[in-house]
């Protein structure tokens, strides 16, 4: 083995002064032998460095099989088309939510004025909204209370747009749907519920369509 | 330059210029130090809570005037005494990382070819775990990118050393992996 086996990884990471780097360089122009022990250390090195990169990496890939992912999106996406074409024709049977309207109609400058503006508002704030329930439990009308039993009001205060595709992986959502944001806010302010509606627009049209 | 004035300004510029280099920092040195603690055996979740810790000392430290002097350095020397600390206070062995297989085998590559590079990788893997600690974080830190003398800064021991031991454990992973 040859004087400059101990300083040829040095020379490959810079670390070596001037005079021993111009050395190293000129023996290697000579010595075959080094040149294959630098290209040695060179994919050791990179070997190396690869193998650590990848130790974070298969922390997410390890954590679930490939189609779990794709098989939950589907099945969330089934499940709310189903919410989607049940709910408005059966309210009765879906189970009982406490109305917002109070809260609302209790602290109606909180929810024209006091809220942070959402990410994306689709809908302007509407304010005379917020008290609009009020009457309908003051008249007692039955078919208002069966409707507040299980729904938010039919306008939110604040609707947030969410494309399907922040949600949901590539492909698992039909193209052109999207989801509505509902959400109410407390009298305090703070956000009280929020409801995901499925919008099927895109998709209805395209059938429509010869 | 009156008395007054003096004592609240600088403060101030100080927060102000120590935030703007802590967040430079940051985002350049995050993934390495994340990587170099994964790799030394912490959890995830840990290695995330470190790297949190690591910068919260740097944005007090720039804050109250320390020195800005090799900082990259200063702060692997953080994250490595508070991980150090951490395995520590839960009784685990520091000398252990890379205990898990690595599978990193692209899935782009044919069947012959993912054999080929597992192989490869558990043969890597194996001559890793066979390098001292002290190999093993001298790599670790050269792979982060930081010099010689960064390194022995970090593990607390000579330039010349980290040179020899460098040296040493790329030769011994050169040999076991016939690369």
């Amino acid at each position: 083995m040859c004087d400059f086996s101990g300083k040829l990884i040095a020379w490959l990471d810079h670390e070596l002064p001037a005079e021993e780097t111009a050395a190293v360089e000129r023996h290697l122009e000579a010595c075959s032998v080094c040149r294959c022990r630098v290209d040695a250390y060179k994919r050791a090195s990179s070997e190396f460095d690869a193998y650590c990169e990848e130790a974070i990496a298969p922390n997410a890939r390890r954590g679930m099989p490939r189609w779990v992912p794709v098989v939950s999106a589907a099945g969330a996406v089934g499940v709310l088309m189903l919410l989607f074409l049940i709910l408005p024709r059966t309210p009765g049977k879906s189970p009982a939510l406490h109305a917002p309207e109070a809260a609302a109609a209790a602290s109606p400058a909180v929810v024209g004025k006091g809220l942070p503006a959402p990410v994306r508002s689709v809908h302007r704030v509407h304010r005379q909204h917020a008290v609009a329930p009020v009457q309908n439990q003051n008249e007692n009308s039955a078919l208002a209370q069966n409707q507040n039993a299980y729904s938010l009001p039919d306008e939110p205060v604040i609707q947030i747009a969410i494309p399907a595709e922040e949600m949901f992986p590539p492909g698992a959502v039909p193209e052109g749907m999207h989801f509505v944001a509902d959400v109410t806010i407390a009298a305090d302010g703070s956000a009280e519920r929020l409801r995901l509606r499925p919008r099927l627009a895109g998709f209805e049209r395209r059938t429509t369509q010869p | 330059m009156s008395g007054d004035a003096a004592p609240l300004a600088l403060p101030l510029s100080r927060v102000s210029t120590g935030a703007c280099e802590a967040t430079t920092l940051y985002r350049e040195l995050r993934k390495p130090l994340l990587r170099y603690l994964v790799c030394l055996g912490l959890s995830s979740d840990e290695a995330q809570d470190v790297v949190q810790d690591a910068f919260l000392i740097l944005h007090r430290h720039l804050s109250s005037g320390g020195s800005q002097e090799n900082i990259r350095g200063w702060l692997f020397r953080v994250a490595h005494n508070q991980a150090r600390n951490r395995q520590n206070r839960y009784d685990r062995n520091f000398g252990s990382p890379m205990d898990t297989e690595i599978d990193a085998v692209s899935h782009e590559a044919t069947p012959e070819r993912a054999v080929l590079e597992k192989e490869k990788f558990q043969q890597l893997g194996k001559a890793i775990r066979l390098l001292t600690a002290s190999e093993r974080e001298c790599l670790l830190l050269r792979a982060a990118g930081l010099r010689y003398r960064e390194i022995g800064e970090v593990l607390g021991i000579a330039t010349s050393t980290v040179s020899d031991t460098v040296d040493r454990a790329i030769k011994k992973l050169a040999e076991k992996c016939h690369v």
